[in-house]
């Protein structure tokens, strides 16, 4: 993992660390660090791995590049709260409600895979 | 004095200029909009410079060989809003009767990037992590676009119809970067950047360029007297984990404020600068500036009031889209615009006899806030 930033908890099945604001009961992700001034107000959290897609975009990287397409999107998981990030998997065009859930990826963290295909 | 005024103003044309570096680039700008002002350099009592990338103190060294004298210079950045910002820190200083006369500019030479999208800053964990996967700010509009398409049944080609719209503005505009008209099919086949936003969507990221104002206690020479109305800036609130992202809300609010500031309505307005950095923008920032109700923006498009002929012409300069966005420049460029529309100097783009004039810029990427800040300004004569 080369992200500087925790995503995942130590728990099993899998879930994703996060911080949840004591007076307010706000989802932090990611989680608020030990180092930060705030972290006082915080308390530690997990995020269900299993949710929707709100949007989504294909982005289409230069043909100079060589880069295949790839989908970005916007998911949210109970809480509320909303993440970014891969989405993978799809069976066809992605659509908005599509169901996905996180998994864990060396190079980004994490990524969302459609479930969708499995449906 | 209760008021600021638009003493003159210029910009370059923006575009490529290869070879050219930020001294001569800005210094034309400058020294038009002085003497648009009928003023001579040795008037002027402070500046600001409005730029993002360009490095440190560049107000400096651009203004090095002018013979300024030693007066303050206050270098600015805050994103896209940069240029606005500068104008908005002047008021400040204009109203506090601490100066009566002061230059504003903003400068921005892109092509020095060698092009592709402006990346986000990695100062934040948050961002790091977003920017990590692919964060991009046309990915960020992109996703409002689906989502968009999603929820007014909107069509593709509600969105490329601004682009063909504000493509036909910058035609007219010698200082425009891009002055080709094109078609929707046009729009709709260029290349896939970020579905749904074709390259003809996106303002072009090569563009260099510089503008400038000379703001003032009292009226300029021209016979119409621009006077800044309203001057809002505000800062982008923590998105929450069940946010609408086509609520535009950091621009509603700061042209809540500006319009709240003027005396003025929207409906009052008879022409509009918008931050059209994609096409998605414009149509969500109708709903945001009150142009259009809520749900309304792709009907008051089509309907052709907000093009040049239109009840209210938004962007007849081209708008990013066609004249380009070189970051720090553009506030500025947007009030220049107005400038020239209130006083009738605005050649085939003149957008009838406006009185009235919005310009409106949001910008800066920041993961977790929908934009790091927005600028409203409201000029009349």
């Amino acid at each position: 993992m080369s992200l500087s930033t925790p995503v995942w908890a130590a728990t099993t099945p899998p879930s994703l660390r996060a911080s949840r604001r004591e007076n307010s009961g706000e989802i932090f992700f990611p989680s608020v660090p030990a180092e930060s001034p705030l972290s006082h107000q915080f308390v530690d959290t997990q995020l269900a791995v299993e949710g929707q897609v709100y949007s989504f975009t294909i982005m289409h990287p230069s043909p100079k590049s060589g880069l295949p397409p790839f989908v970005l999107a916007y998911v949210d998981l109970p809480g509320p709260v909303r993440l970014f990030g891969r989405l993978i998997d799809s069976p066809a065009r992605p659509v908005i409600g599509e169901r996905c859930r996180v998994i864990a990826d060396d190079t980004y963290g994490y990524l969302f895979q459609s479930l969708e295909a499995r449906a | 004095m209760s008021q600021m005024h638009v003493m003159g103003g210029a910009m370059t044309v923006f575009g490529r200029h290869p070879g050219v570096m930020a001294p001569e680039l800005a210094q034309r700008a400058i020294l038009d909009a002085v003497a648009d002002a009928g003023l001579q350099l040795a008037d002027i009592q402070a500046v600001y410079c409005a730029n993002v990338l360009g490095g440190m103190i560049l107000g400096q060294v651009i203004l090095r060989d002018l013979g300024l004298q030693g007066i303050p210079v206050y270098n600015i950045e805050n994103a896209c809003a940069s240029g606005a910002t500068a104008v908005h820190l002047a008021k400040h200083a204009l109203l506090a009767q601490q100066y009566e006369r002061v230059l504003v500019f903003g400068i921005e030479q892109l092509t020095a990037l060698g092009g592709g999208t402006i990346p986000m800053q990695r100062n934040d964990r948050m961002t790091d992590l977003y920017a990590t996967a692919g964060m991009v700010l046309p990915a960020v509009y992109a996703m409002r676009g689906t989502r968009f398409i999603h929820e007014r049944g909107a069509k593709p080609a509600d969105l490329a119809a601004v682009a063909v719209k504000n493509r036909h503005h910058g035609s007219l505009n010698p200082f425009a970067q891009q002055r080709s008209e094109v078609t929707l099919d046009e729009v709709m086949n260029s290349r896939m950047i970020a579905d749904p936003l074709t390259l003809l969507q996106c303002c072009p990221s090569q563009v260099d360029g510089a503008a400038a104002l000379v703001l003032g206690t009292q009226p300029g020479p021209h016979a119409k007297d621009v006077k800044v109305l309203g001057s809002i800036i505000v800062s982008g609130l923590r998105e929450h984990g069940d946010d609408d992202i086509l609520d535009a809300e950091i621009t509603a609010r700061a042209a809540r404020l500006a319009y709240e500031q003027a005396g003025v309505a929207p409906t009052d307005l008879g022409v509009v600068e918008l931050h059209d950095a994609f096409t998605i923008a414009e149509l969500l920032y109708y709903e945001a500036l009150g142009l259009a109700a809520p749900g309304d923006a792709v009907s008051l498009l089509h309907s052709g009031a907000t093009a040049l002929g239109g009840r209210v012409p938004v962007n007849p300069s081209g708008g990013l889209l066609a004249k380009g966005h070189p970051l720090g420049a553009t506030g500025v460029a947007q009030m220049v615009e107005l400038m020239w529309q209130l006083q009738g100097r605005a050649g085939d783009r003149q957008a009838g006899t406006p009185l009235l004039g919005l310009a409106q810029c949001t910008g800066g990427g920041i993961a977790g806030v929908d934009h790091a800040a927005s600028a409203v300004h409201i000029l009349g004569v």
